[in-house]
């Protein structure tokens, strides 16, 4: 069977046309009942479209209309379908290259998420150290706003801050002697701004730019001052290495991969905030050992005792309190203090603190 | 691919013709309008097992690359759909490309990664800028969803092919963003009553701006009519609402303010003794809300009915006129058969996902570890649960909607079909990318 029919539509005019089509060897012929030529496709020029399964629906490439032929009847189709490259009825073809795609699919999943695992992380933290220190500060503030938000409940009305008081200025004295210790010894580019908030977790924050929160709870379970000293030490690590900048950094860079490059395609995005939650207790867990070592060698060089962060950490680091962890975020205590007290220096220390000067920041909160 | 709101509870958008409109319908009606036959035919075509296989395959492989198979599987849903619609016994062609996808996606990113690196530095700025920031940020987004949405239209026209040539949508997308945030404005502050003549206004603009070839289209459905029609509903709806809000201004709001400003640990205390009743005016507003969604969940598919009949009802090509016969009764049967197979998918996840979390537990141990590896099941029993749900929907709701919608159409003065000349070109596929990256797109 050398010729069959079909339907053809021009692509000029939407005038519905029986077409008699002709299989020569070179080309498929279409032509109208009365013999007038409508067409002319080399087989290599044929593709196949989307049509419903009972009918051949063929266009030709690169043609500048949209002209159609459609076969219906299955022998003639098939018929076709031997002569004409790109038309496979088989559907092989079209899995071939749908396997094509789902293989690149795939290769384009994996690289994204290295880049999310490795590249992120890398990306973030040169840029955190390019960051001009104003930027930071202003970045700093930003985030202060959201976390006093957070943690700044207005109990009782006295304010976040304590130090403030009369009641509470001998203990603030007292910080800021300790502050001014560590700071020398630390020598950073930044001054360091460093309060003690109205909060009963044992705890302590460092935010981009150089502001520290040490939480009450935290003094409140502390055996002296050196202790103390030791976990401010720890958070002056996170504002050394910025810490906060960088993940404020890798954050964006995950929403940005997760949310919108990937796409919301179930329409949650709470997909997003568990990929960010596994990816970001990576980085931190680093993040976290850094500021250690940091922090111990720090308490090295200011003369004190570091072995007190190891202390302050074992008697926090159980995240008793529910909620702590969260704001912790301190896994694998254990191993943590066991590197601590590696890192100490084994020589007598000056305590950062006087007897008297102790027990007014234990009271720093007491006013209000 | 986005079931966005749609997947799992649709919520009232889907069904109009808005911003999370599910525009294939409103595609879909250009085409039906283009029917010819006297008789008025259309058909579908679709087996409804050959679109489940092709919707779990996809979902199944959305899974696994992370949603970026959507452009395809789009592309595939796209293809059955239109390839088995036949109107006056010939059947509709979709000539886009996943690929085409692709690159307008990609294109819409790089417009987007300025703005939002634009707004995050904003967010910083102290000043009034950056507590503005965020209200600026989301006003601009809202446009910029709207002349996606218009935007991905005119693609989809464009790759919609008819008896051999293709249908194309003129008019500007800006103007039809901002009108159709005004009207959101409206629609808004009028509870909703001003919905009916926000759909018949940019319905219009759409429709006179929609041709088929060189037949031009229009849009003669009157929002007052809607708004007759649909108020026992907005009736039903918001009585019970009405009534809490009643209740509500009748209490001391001196007492209750004086009370809540002065805080302190017995603030409940002060509030009860200002307002003896105030317990029972909460708990008859919750129940009241309690009513109306669960009133509004109930009339919904009687809600979309209504709207689809009324929309299909208004389209006009020429002399082309359509009118739609969808029944209220089998577009219920459709929300039956999805809560059905959605409350059986419910169950055997639930069953599914303890099984795993115990054996994750049992495996892994509670250190950091063990911790990820459970977030990690978590995860995916999220992911799964939410996609099936979509696919459950889409292959019940969306398809016999499409199906239902198509079969109800009769059309009359086809033979201004009989002499369209080509007219239009090819859009690009940025304003699919956009409204993507957005997360107003649909299928």
């Amino acid at each position: 069977m050398n010729s069959g029919t079909g339907i053809y539509f021009d692509g000029v005019t939407s005038v519905r046309r029986e077409a008699v089509v002709e299989l020569t060897p070179a080309a498929l012929k279409i032509s109208g009942p009365n013999g007038h030529l409508w067409g002319e496709w080399p087989y290599n020029e044929i593709e196949e479209l989307a049509a419903p399964d009972s009918m051949l629906r063929l266009g030709r490439r690169g043609s500048p209309t949209l002209e159609r032929l459609e076969i219906r009847d299955p022998a003639f189709a098939k018929e076709i379908d031997v002569l004409a490259i790109h038309v496979d009825r088989t559907g092989l073809l079209q899995r071939r290259q749908r396997m094509r795609v789902i293989g690149w699919t795939f290769a384009a999943t994996a690289s994204l998420v290295l880049v999310g695992w490795f590249g992120l992380p890398a990306i973030a933290a040169r840029l955190a150290t390019v960051l001009p220190a104003s930027v930071e500060r202003k970045l700093g503030d930003a985030v202060d706003i959201q976390v006093r938000g957070m943690l700044d409940t207005g109990k009782g009305g006295a304010p976040f801050e304590c130090g403030t008081a009369a009641a509470e200025t001998a203990g603030r004295a007292a910080l800021d002697k300790l502050m001014r210790r560590l700071e020398a010894a630390a020598t950073l580019p930044i001054p360091l701004r460093t309060s003690v908030a109205r909060r009963d977790e044992a705890n302590a924050i460092a935010l981009p730019g150089g502001h520290i929160y040490v939480f009450r709870g935290l003094i409140d379970k502390a055996d002296n001052a050196d202790q103390i000293a030791g976990a401010i030490a720890h958070e002056i690590g996170h504002v050394a290495n910025r810490d906060g900048t960088k993940a404020i950094l890798e954050g964006a860079g995950l929403s940005f991969l997760f949310g919108m490059l990937l796409g919301d395609f179930i329409g949650g995005g709470a997909v997003v905030l568990a990929a960010k939650n596994v990816l970001q207790s990576s980085y931190s867990r680093e993040a976290e050992a850094a500021a250690d070592t940091y922090g111990t060698e720090l308490m090295n060089k200011a003369g004190g005792d570091g072995r007190a962060l190891a202390v302050i950490l074992e008697k926090t680091g159980g995240a008793t309190e529910p909620g702590m962890k969260i704001l912790m975020d301190h896994p694998e205590t254990k191993a943590r203090i066991t590197s601590i007290n590696r890192l100490a220096a084994a020589r007598p220390s000056v305590p950062f603190l006087e007897a008297g000067e102790w027990a007014a920041l234990k009271q720093i909160c007491a006013g209000s | 691919m986005r079931p966005g709101h749609g997947s799992k509870t649709p919520a009232l958008n889907d069904i109009c013709l808005h911003p999370g409109e599910p525009l294939f319908l409103q595609t879909m009606a250009s085409f039906d309008a283009s029917g010819i036959a006297t008789s008025g035919g259309v058909r579908f075509l679709g087996q409804r097992q050959s679109y489940w296989r092709l919707l779990i395959r996809g979902a199944a492989l959305l899974m696994v690359t992370l949603g970026i198979y959507r452009f395809w599987l789009v592309t595939d849903i796209r293809r059955f759909l239109w390839s088995n619609t036949e109107i006056a016994g010939e059947a509709l062609e979709y000539s886009g490309t996943a690929l085409e996808l692709l690159l307008g996606f990609l294109i819409a990113i790089a417009l987007l990664i300025p703005i939002y690196t634009a707004f995050f530095l904003a967010a910083l700025d102290l000043a009034l800028l950056g507590q503005l920031s965020g209200l600026i940020a989301f006003a601009a987004l809202a446009v910029l969803g709207q002349y996606a949405i218009y935007r991905a239209r005119r693609y989809r026209l464009t790759r919609t092919v008819y008896r051999g040539l293709r249908f194309h949508q003129k008019g500007s997308a800006w103007a039809y963003a901002f009108r159709a945030v005004a009207w959101w404005i409206v629609t808004v502050v009028t509870f909703g009553l001003a919905y009916p003549f926000q759909l018949a206004s940019l319905e219009r603009y759409k429709m006179k701006n929609t041709f088929y070839g060189d037949l031009a289209g229009r849009f003669e459905a009157s929002g007052f009519v809607l708004l007759l029609r649909g108020l026992p509903m907005w009736l039903l709806f918001f009585a019970p609402l009405a009534l809490a809000v009643r209740d509500f201004v009748g209490l001391d709001w001196q007492a209750l303010l004086d009370a809540l400003a002065q805080g302190g640990d017995d603030v409940m205390g002060k509030i009860e003794g200002g307002n003896p009743g105030l317990g029972s005016v909460v708990v008859f507003a919750m129940l009241m809300a309690g009513i109306s969604i669960t009133l509004g969940a109930l009339l919904y598919p009687a809600f979309q009915t209504l709207i689809l009949r009324w929309w299909s009802s208004g389209l006009r090509f020429d002399d082309l006129q359509v009118r739609s016969r969808l029944l209220m009764r089998h577009v219920y049967g459709a929300y039956a058969r999805f809560v059905g197979y959605a409350g059986l998918f419910a169950v055997a996840m639930t069953i599914a996902g303890t099984a795993a979390l115990l054996l994750t537990d049992a495996l892994a141990g509670s250190d950091a570890s063990g911790q990820i590896a459970t977030t990690l099941v978590l995860l995916i029993g999220y992911v799964i649960t939410v996609l099936g749900i979509s696919t459950i929907y889409r292959a019940t709701v969306l398809f016999s909607l499409w199906q239902l919608g198509m079969e109800s159409l009769q059309l009359s003065g086809v033979s201004a079909l009989e002499k369209v000349k080509a007219s239009g070109r090819p859009s690009s596929a940025f304003g699919e990318g956009l409204a993507d990256a957005l997360n107003v797109g649909s299928y």
